[in-house]
């Protein structure tokens, strides 16, 4: 384990987890879209870490999708990522900001919600 | 490329390879020149046009438009008091005006970045199906042809039949733009024609360009205005559902702002674009709206609640300093407006006031009713959405914010440029509903309080520690003894407060820091526990108990790097284990060697509960959660009576996602400190993450019961709340209100 791991690695690996469970299969069968997610470590755009949520298998893979186009990519920031994933930062206030970046189809982009992440609990 | 280029040929319009006109303008004028006369007519407004006709201008006699000439336009105050024939006219070159930039818009924005089409592809007498071999190469050319045709279609007004494209690639903004212009152009074009053959026309262009021609039909904020708008259908009898004039206020607004940039050269635009009286009319019409409805519900209040509006609105606006802003007509006429000299009696909607001259809404009326067909589009669109919204939000901002200036400076920090040019994008597309459109309203209003408290936030993030306001411990004799006395109690809130009371007389007590780290922890605030830690760490770096807490919270908070340090730091400070650490790694740290290290150190002394729980930690951080859990059971066993212990057990499990395991062990943690905010919260995750909303609702709401500072629970509250379709009480989630939440979901 490299020191420089993004923060949102565990996010992930959680929701990796999380989609084998009854509860992460349902809401794989509520979405049902492939997001894709470009998280950059320091500024948006470079060095970015790719990783794909596939809600339709409920699947989250390192790296690019292969079965085609995902539904909609999510370009962002780790510590952003973050927020938007425990609920601090509303996508909709990202993307004004232009801390979100978004391609695809914006209605699947619409059903992008902080609740598709499970939140990780505290020692 | 400015309009003044296009007209004259200036250098940006070079046509590369080409030494004829060099004039686009002139170019479409001869391309159009075949069409009928009014559109000959209208071409002959553009100063340098090759076309020279003799016919007298359209709509207007010679007289009025020599006497117009002498008008500054602009000039609004006097013109009111003009001849109606005049003002009418004078309306509609206003209109004009503004649509003849829309033309050099439009051209500007098919010429972005491809070179101009050879003029021969502008000649008229070229057949449609000449174009044809035309429609490749890359898409702004293809486009520009495409758009050619349908220009040349409108000569023999014959149906447009659009050639087969190949893809474009066309942007939503690009979309929005076509379809919006070509709307309006294609109203220039076929002046002369009924308005079926015209959307006929901009149907077939718009679907051989896959463009949704219904989109405006879901308007922005449509939804906000359905009371209004029903009562405007009513009043006007039957609706229009016009082309998508509403939308391109948006498109317009979102353009301009790409250009200037500035609020200032907002204003200075609009007024450029549409003149000031042609704002005017537009407010008018709106005034006439609001009237019209108040007089269907036999009240007159909203007459007056629009002149308050707009003397927020003037007031607001004077906020402003720059001296540009300060002398611009916007802002006078706004100003008249609110002082009451300009609405006088506006709000008339009967014929009767025709015979009063210089009232505005007479103007209105025969502006309204004289001109073509597209006017009426324009303005009865305009009317339902566009100024009423642009004010009422404005003056909903404006009371949010104490201090007005703050809001254009918040504004012109927005990003504007990418962030209009978005939003125009995705209110183009429609992809949005309608409530979603208030999603996107409100997320703005959210953003504006964000802002506000990100300032006083960002202190803490940057691992500065917050002190609460009005401490009533400040003063005691002995605030660090009353802060343990309280956390043994279980009153953490009530110990924090003390305990700063503490670090506050005394900065350098390490103890008192610490324990006030401990108690945010346990209360599930790790920012603050970090800030509180750093400071017991600065106060005693060698302090186990310290470095193990900094070691947890930065776990907790995912800063991998941050929390190996600290962890490693508690190996190389142990009395014990020290000697194995190597003190050159200090500086270059990785997982691997430290987690060796402490499997030695576990070795050494298997019975020694704390290295388990470091290893726990660890394994935390690395994911390795099946011997995490194995390392927190063995210290368990060791220290059964530990309720933090029981809880990182639990919230390991939680993480490795056997949430019905994680429960028991929060259970062991509550039944051990019931006080435990953390424990509450980490039983809300763990329900949330088995999909039982509402019972993971009210253990956050009991969290939160106990410390309403623990921002996270608040945040995965509303998600719940929302999971849990009770959006109803986002309002009380929102201003934490405890009392509302604990009446509904008791535990």
């Amino acid at each position: 384990m490299a020191t420089t791991e993004l923060k949102s690695d565990a996010i992930f690996e959680l929701l990796k987890r999380f989609l084998e469970t009854e509860e992460g299969i349902a809401v794989k069968n509520k979405v049902n879209l492939v997001y894709q997610f470009n998280i950059a470590p320091k500024k948006m755009g470079f060095d970015e870490v790719i990783y794909t949520i596939d809600l339709k298998k409920g699947e989250v893979i390192k790296g690019q999708y292969e079965g085609g186009k995902p539904d909609a990519t999510f370009s962002l920031k780790d510590e952003d990522f973050i927020k938007l994933s425990n609920g601090k930062l509303n996508p909709q206030i990202a993307f004004m900001r232009g801390a979100l970046k978004i391609k695809g189809s914006l209605s699947a982009a619409q059903k992008f919600t902080p609740d598709i992440f499970p939140k990780p609990a505290k020692l | 490329m400015a309009m003044r280029e296009l007209v004259t040929g200036g250098a940006a319009c070079a046509v590369p390879g080409s030494s004829s006109s060099s004039n686009p303008l002139s170019a479409l004028a001869n391309a159009l020149t075949g069409s009928s006369s009014k559109t000959r007519d209208r071409i002959k407004e553009i100063p340098t046009s090759t076309t020279t006709g003799t016919e007298p201008p359209f709509y207007q006699d010679a007289t009025a438009e020599d006497r117009l000439k002498a008008l500054p336009g602009a000039d609004f105050d006097h013109s009111f008091s003009r001849h109606p024939t005049l003002q009418s006219s004078e309306f509609l070159r206003n209109f004009r005006t503004a649509d003849q930039n829309g033309f050099a818009d439009a051209w500007e924005e098919i010429h972005r970045s491809g070179p101009p089409p050879p003029p021969a592809l502008l000649d008229h007498r070229l057949p449609p199906p000449q174009f044809q071999p035309t429609l490749e190469g890359p898409p702004q050319r293809v486009l520009s042809n495409f758009l050619h045709s349908f220009v040349g279609s409108s000569h023999g007004g014959i149906p447009f039949r659009p050639a087969p494209l190949p893809a474009l690639g066309l942007s939503e903004g690009d979309k929005q733009c076509i379809r919006d212009r070509s709307s309006i152009m294609a109203r220039h074009f076929f002046a002369d024609k009924n308005e079926d053959f015209i959307n006929a026309q901009v149907n077939a262009l718009l679907s051989s360009l896959d463009i949704d021609g219904d989109v405006q039909a879901k308007g922005p904020f449509a939804g906000r205005f359905r009371e209004l708008e029903d009562y405007w259908n009513e009043s006007q009898g039957a609706p229009r559902h016009g082309p998508p004039q509403t939308d391109g206020w948006v498109s317009e607004f979102s353009q301009h702002r790409i250009e200037h940039g500035d609020p200032n050269a907002w204003a200075h635009s609009f007024e450029q674009q549409h003149g000031p009286n042609s704002w005017a009319s537009e407010f008018e019409q709106e005034q006439r709206l609001v009237s019209a409805a108040d007089q269907m519900r036999g009240a007159n209040i909203s007459n007056l609640a629009a002149m308050e509006q707009t003397r927020m609105l003037a007031h607001t606006l004077a906020q402003n300093n720059d001296p540009k802003f300060q002398n611009s007509k916007f802002l006078q006429f706004v100003s008249k407006m609110s002082s009451g000299e300009l609405i006088i009696d506006d709000n008339q909607v009967k014929p009767a006031a025709l015979s009063s001259p210089g009232d505005w809404a007479t103007e209105y009326q025969q502006k309204y009713t004289a001109g073509p067909s597209w006017v009426d589009e324009y303005a009865g669109n305009q009317l339902s959405h566009g100024p009423d919204q642009w004010a009422n939000e404005f003056s909903a901002e404006r009371e949010q914010r104490p201090v007005d200036d703050q809001w254009v400076n918040e504004f012109s920090k927005l990003h504007v440029n990418d962030w209009a040019d978005e939003f125009g994008r995705q209110v183009g597309e429609g992809a949005f509903g309608e409530s979603s459109a208030d999603n996107w309203a409100d997320a703005y209003d959210e953003y504006l309080n964000e802002q506000v408290v990100a300032k006083q936030n960002s202190d803490a993030s940057r691992g500065v520690y917050v002190f609460s306001d009005m401490n009533p411990y400040v003063g005691h004799p002995n605030p660090l003894k009353e802060g343990q006395e309280l956390f043994r109690k279980g009153l953490l809130s009530e110990s924090v407060l003390a305990l700063e009371a503490e670090v506050l007389k005394n900065p350098d007590n390490a103890e008192g820091w610490r324990l006030l780290g401990i108690a945010h922890a346990e209360n599930d605030d790790d920012q603050q526990a970090i800030a509180a830690m750093m400071r017991a760490h600065e106060a005693d770096p060698t302090n186990l108990e310290v470095l193990l807490a900094l070691g947890v919270s930065h776990t907790n908070e995912l800063e991998q790097a941050a929390a190996l340090k600290y962890l490693y730091g508690w190996l190389r400070h142990h009395p014990k284990y020290g000697t194995l650490a190597n003190p050159e790694l200090s500086d270059s740290l990785y997982y691997a060697d430290v987690a060796r290290l402490f499997n030695e150190a576990a070795e050494m002394s298997p019975e020694d509960a704390d290295v388990h729980v470091v290893l726990g930690v660890l394994y935390n951080l690395s994911r390795e959660y099946d011997k995490a859990i194995a390392s927190f059971q063995r210290a368990l066993k060791l220290k059964p009576q530990d309720y933090s212990l029981w809880n990182k057990l639990g919230a390991t499990q939680a993480n490795s996602v056997q949430s019905a395991e994680a429960i028991l062990a929060y259970q062991q943690a509550l039944d051990l400190k019931p006080n435990y905010v953390r424990a509450w919260a980490n039983m809300g995750i763990s329900y949330a993450n088995q999909g039982m909303y509402e019972d993971s609702i009210r253990y956050y709401v009991r969290a939160l019961a106990m410390n309403p500072k623990a921002d996270n629970a608040w945040q995965y509250l509303r998600i719940s709340l929302s999971c849990a379709s009770r959006n109803d009480l986002f309002e009380a989630c929102d201003s934490r209100n405890l009392d509302v939440l604990q009446k509904e979901f008791p535990l």
